[in-house]
């Protein structure tokens, strides 16, 4: 008897899970919810890839990817939408989540298009950075130097792509 | 273990750190507006017993003294 109970049990089970996936988007569709703090660029928008720069390497996102949490590194964020259009996006840091519905929360702290970032003043901001990693005083400064360094270097590398 | 963490550096430095650097290096016209981001006030007042430790004490946050970025 309790065998047939624990058979019920299942089947219930099974229905209500069903019962839960029956509003996400079809199951190879990936819906993109990508922000900052400046600028909201996507809101549940379906898309075809999204490639992300993490700590844990860079890698590209399908629909029907494994569920994954992710912290950005200073990079390109590139987004290939449904029409094949390609949107760069560079992000300065953040986190990225991959559900299992196939939905994407990238959420970064400041994000700007690579046609907002100017070259010259990248430059710029990457020699200041030097000058302040040579004559850093302690290890926290040094740090300090060393973080904005490489953010600069990103920066000037997408600029210049 | 990262180089900034050793040093004492928590992600939320970091991740100010490169929004700044990030800010820094935009076209003339977006970076106005960019800037105002840099500088967040912070009103803090420590409690203590139950009561207000201290009158009123304004600090602006960890963001502003990194001024050299």
């Amino acid at each position: 008897m309790a065998l047939a109970f624990r058979g019920v049990i299942r089947n219930v089970a099974r229905r209500l899970q069903v019962r839960n996936y029956a509003d996400a988007p079809k199951g190879d569709e990936m819906a993109l919810t990508f922000a900052a703090g400046n600028k909201v660029f996507y809101d549940k928008q379906v898309v075809k890839q999204i490639d992300v720069p993490s700590f844990s390497g860079a890698f590209g996102i399908l629909p029907k990817h494994v569920p994954t949490l992710a912290v950005l590194r200073p990079g390109v964020v590139t987004i290939l939408e449904n029409d094949g259009k390609q949107n760069k996006i560079f992000v300065s840091s953040g986190t990225i989540t991959v559900n299992d519905d196939s939905s994407v929360q990238v959420l970064a702290e400041e994000a700007h298009p690579l046609e907002s970032i100017d070259r010259s003043a990248a430059q710029e901001a990457l020699s200041k950075a030097q000058s302040e990693f040579n004559s850093a005083s302690n290890e926290k400064a040094k740090a300090e130097a060393a973080i904005a360094l490489e953010v600069a270097e990103e920066i000037v590398k997408a600029a210049s792509a | 273990m990262s180089a900034w963490r050793q040093a004492g550096l928590t992600y939320i430095n970091y991740s100010n750190i490169a929004a700044k650097v990030l800010r820094r290096s935009l076209k003339q016209e977006f970076r106005a507006e960019a800037l105002k981001r840099d500088e967040s006030h912070v009103r803090v007042t420590p409690w203590a017993n139950g009561r207000p430790a201290r009158k009123l004490f304004f600090e602006t946050t960890f963001n502003t003294y990194l001024k050299r970025f």
